[in-house]
Order: structure tokens, then sequence, then C-alpha cells
């Protein structure tokens, strides 16, 4: 690589499927990521991407030892950006992983072009904000709606989440509301910060009120 | 072990205790009887009685009529046989009788066979018999009396209780061996069967075969999925009754929607409607979106087709266009809920369906 060429995106998969795996990096290496890691199950994703630091994991949710919610908490923190794929409904695993730091995720079936945009955006710090993960983001602030210190969405926020929930796409949302494509982006970027933050938050408390730190 | 099976091995060794007390209280009051050969005779007689019906009430089938019977007879024969071996100023005295508490183990069985209606019968009979032996009615066979009806009564009772409990057991255990199989299931479909679909959906040149591996896979999984846990009793989640297909996407909260069954299967049938309409009329995706609020729930129903104008919605809607928002208003407003219609040239028409709860 010379030094004036643009450094390519690095890249990790963690999948306990080898086929899947495979076809995931080979659409991955074809539009021009550098994969420099992959892994099989939990333990060895958290070893690779320590290891390794790369841009972005693309981390299965469902694997052998420590689950894809699991290795979002120990790598995100380290500032790999991680999107999270899933072949299965779970939705509630999907959530928690946003909670603990994933910034997007994309269902298995999802094509490769719909990946390759995926981790472009996961790469330079966007959401990859699905449909489904905002219907997600936003059933879990209603769902902590009456409790203390949970946070809340601001009217635009919540007028934002629902455009993009109903499968408006970023454009077509900052059209429809007369703002600019920027805004929604930060609008949508603040509604998953701050359940993040709470998340964080209320792990620390945890520790604290258990013993756990000082 | 089976509660039949414990329930009968008490039986028996109810029999053999008051068989011991029968013959501790012979063996007492035997120098003042007037009959004392009749008397041993008569408990050797029962102690036999007490190994045959310990043979016989097994537990693993139920006794028939003849036996429950012969075992009435046979203990009431027991009690009458009082009059011939002791005095006739023994029995007046309320001298105990030959066969004293082991007379209420027929009370027993047939309490444990037919309930409480069963061990009540029995009692009266074996009551009878108490009188009939005494000649008379003391304050101490009256005493017996009701314990012998009450006994019956109870015991009768509570073992109902018991087989209802051990049945509601087993059926509980049934649906754990059930939900674990599917547990199974689920993690090898998982593993298998749906990354292969997911795989093909996404790699295959051919758009029609990507589309049905797509859409079986979100089949498959709904079915091995199941709820997580059981659900309230009359309310269904409407996550589970939303359309599926490949040209649905879903945006939903991570939890159940839960309504009353009634609502949820009219707000469904509802959506199921819109979704039609969408489809016929619009093409392309329709997206749905579940909101559950802590006053209502709303389901918006989004097709891709060409927006209407404001102002000529009323007239689409006569039109046949919107002609479903008719029946959609129709089933929400049967619910208290309302619809409200938001169409544009550029992001299609929404469907807002909303069901107060």
């Amino acid at each position: 690589m010379s030094p004036d060429e643009r450094a390519p995106v690095t890249v990790v998969v963690a999948d306990d499927h080898p086929i899947w795996r495979d076809a995931v990096e080979r659409d991955l290496v074809a539009a021009g990521f550098r994969v420099v890691g992959v892994a099989g199950d939990g333990d060895k994703a958290v070893r690779v991407c320590a290891a390794t630091h790369p841009d972005v994991l693309v981390c299965d949710l469902q694997m052998p030892g420590r689950s894809g919610v699991e290795v979002t908490r120990a790598v995100a923190p380290t500032g790999v950006k991680v999107l999270v794929l899933s072949a299965s409904g779970e939705q509630a695993d999907v959530l928690e992983a946003v909670k603990a730091g994933a910034t997007g995720y994309l269902v298995k079936s999802a094509g490769a072009a719909e990946l390759v945009a995926a981790v472009h955006k996961t790469a330079v710090g966007e959401a990859v904000f699905t449909a489904g993960l905002a219907g997600l983001v936003l059933g879990e602030y209603r769902r902590t709606e009456a409790d203390d210190g949970a946070p809340r969405l601001t009217p635009r926020e919540t007028e934002i989440l629902r455009l993009v929930a109903k499968g408006l796409t970023a454009k077509q949302t900052a059209e429809r509301l007369g703002l600019s494509h920027r805004t929604v982006e930060n609008h949508v970027q603040s509604t998953l910060s701050k359940l993040q933050l709470h998340n964080r938050a209320q792990l620390v408390r945890y520790a604290v009120e258990s013993g756990l730190a000082e | 072990m089976r509660l039949d099976t414990a329930l009968w091995r008490a039986l028996a060794l109810y029999r053999f205790a008051a068989l011991v007390y029968a013959a501790a209280s012979m063996a007492a009051h035997r120098s003042t009887y007037h009959r004392p050969g009749l008397g041993l005779a008569v408990l050797a007689l029962m102690a036999l009685w007490t190994l045959l019906t310990t043979l016989a009430y097994d537990g693993n089938r139920r006794p028939g009529w003849p036996l429950l019977v012969t075992d009435l007879a046979v203990t009431v024969a027991a009690q009458l046989s009082s009059v011939l071996i002791l005095t006739a100023g023994g029995i007046r005295a309320g001298d105990p009788t030959v066969t004293v508490s082991w007379a209420a183990a027929p009370v027993l069985v047939w309490a444990v066979w037919g309930g409480p209606l069963g061990g009540v019968v029995a009692a009266a009979v074996v009551s009878v018999g108490a009188v009939v032996e005494r000649g008379s009615v003391s304050q101490a066979t009256t005493d017996s009396i009701v314990l012998l009806l009450l006994a019956g009564g109870v015991v009768g009772y509570l073992v109902r209780i018991g087989r209802r409990a051990e049945s509601a057991y087993a059926g509980v255990v049934r649906l754990q061996a059930a939900a674990q199989e599917r547990e199974r299931l689920a993690r090898s479909v998982h593993d298998g069967v749906l990354q292969a679909l997911a795989l093909v959906s996404r790699t295959s040149k051919d758009p029609a075969l990507a589309d049905l591996a797509a859409s079986q896979g979100s089949a498959l999984r709904r079915l091995v999925s199941g709820p997580a846990e059981p659900l309230p009793i009359g309310e269904l989640d409407l996550l589970g009754l939303m359309p599926t297909g490949s040209d649905v996407e879903l945006a939903a909260p991570a939890g159940a929607v839960l309504l009353p069954s009634a609502v949820a299967m009219e707000l469904a049938a509802a959506v199921a409607a819109a979704v039609d309409n969408a489809r016929q009329h619009a093409g392309g995706c329709v997206w749905l979106l579940v909101e559950d609020e802590a006053d209502a729930v709303t389901v918006t129903v989004r097709d891709e087709g060409p927006g209407i104008a404001a102002g000529r919605l009323e007239q689409a809607e006569q039109q046949g266009r919107l002609g479903v928002a008719r029946s959609v208003r129709g089933r929400l407003a049967d619910l208290g809920g309302s619809v409200a219609v938001h169409s544009t040239a550029e992001t299609g028409t929404e469907m807002e369906l909303r069901v107060p709860r």
C-alpha cells in the first residue's frame, strides 16, 4: 500500500458458520475492505479484535462461547465499531447489543450490496438504522417511559424515529420534515447514544452497588 | 412413587397397625370374654384378611366391586362377632369390641376408591355394624360414628384433590418436555436450515428463489420460536398475528405486545385487510410499524405506491383506491379506535390504526 492511497477499512468477521463467514468475507474483500481476521466463536472474536484493532467488527448474535451481545460489550469501549448481523428474530438480543454499543443491525437475508453499504456507514461512525432497529429503539424508550432516570426522546426524535421505522430513508425523512440530511442523522445517532450511555451508567451503578467496583 | 401406590401402601400399614392394637386389646380383656376361643379364631381371621387385602390392593389397578363389598362384609361380620364373644354385661359396660379401630379400614379403602361419597357410604355401613354389636347408642358409639363419617368424607376429599394435583403436575411435566424439545429443534434449525436459507436468499442470482428462501426462512423461524413464556389467559401477542412475507417489513418493540384476545384478532384482521389492499394497489414493499404505548396500541401500514394529493383523498376513498379504508375504519370503530390516512407523492400512503388500551 502506497502512502498516498487511502487506507482501506479494516474488518473482522465473527460468525460460527464457516460457509456464511466465507461468503461475507468474499463480499467484503470484493468491495475493497481489508478483512484482518475472522472468528468462529465469541471468545476468539474478542481476542482477534484486541490483536488487530479493526475499524469494524461484523458480528453474529448467536455464537458459542461469548454471545454477540457480550462480544459487543467487550469490544465497543475499545473503539471498534460493531455491526450486528442476525439470522434469528431475537429482537431482545438485538436491542441488548445496541445498548451494549453496537451502532447497526442487519438481518442476514440482506443483500451483499446492503451489507457493503452498512459496513461503510459503520466505519465512518454513522448508525445503520434500519426500520426494524428504529422500531426496537422506539419500543425501548416507550417501555421505560415511566421509569425514573430513564432517557427520554425529544418530540423531534420521536417524529424522526417513527418515520424511519415506517421505512422512510434518511433522505425522505429529512424532506418530509424540512430538515437537512445531516440533522436527521444527528438526531438518530443521539437516540442511540442516550440508550448506550444510560446502559453504561446502569452497569456502573450495578457494579458499585454489588461491590464489584470501588 | 405414584399417588395411588402410596395411598394403598398407607392403607395396608393402617390395617396392620390396627390389627396389632386389636390383638393387644384382646390380650388385656380376654379373661372377661364369654367365648375366648372364638375370639382368637376371629382375630386369626382378621389377620388373614389383613394379609389378603394387602396383596389385593396393590395400587396398580382399581379394585373391583366384589372385593370392595367383601371387604366391608368381612369387617361387619368381625364387628358382629363381638356379640357372641363378649358377655352381655361387658358389651353394656362399654368393654372394647373385638375389631376396635381395625373396622375403620374399609372406610378408608372406599374413600380412596370412590372419593368423599364412597367414604361416607362405607362409614355409614360400619356405623350400623357398631350400633348393632353394642345393642344401644352410647356417647362413645356416637363419637366413633362421627369420627368414621368425618374420616370417610375428609380422606375421600383429600384423595380427590391429590389426584387432581397429580394430573396437573403430569401436564406441567409434559409441557416442559415439549418446550425443551422445541428449544432443541429451534437450536438445530437455527444452526442449520435457517443459515442455509439466509445464504441462498442472499447469494442467489434468481430473485424468485431468493424471495422464496427468505419467506420460508422467516416462516420457519416463527414456527420454532413461539412465545418465550406463556401468555396471560385471555390475551394475545399482537406481533404473532401480523402478516408475514418477503414483501412485508415489520418494525416493532422487542417484547410481546399484549392485547385482549378479541381486540388483538380484530386489529390483526384490519391490518391484514390494509396490507392486502396495499399489495393490490401499490405493489413493492409494505412497511408495518407496531407501537405499544401506555394508553394505546398503534399499527401503521405504509405502501410505496403513488400517493394521493391531500385534497383528493375523499375522492380516492370513494373510487375504491382507498375503499378498504372504510372497512378498516368500521373494524376500528367497533374497537373504539380510529384510522388516520396520510398520503404523499414521495413516500406513498400510510394508514394509521390506533386502538386505545
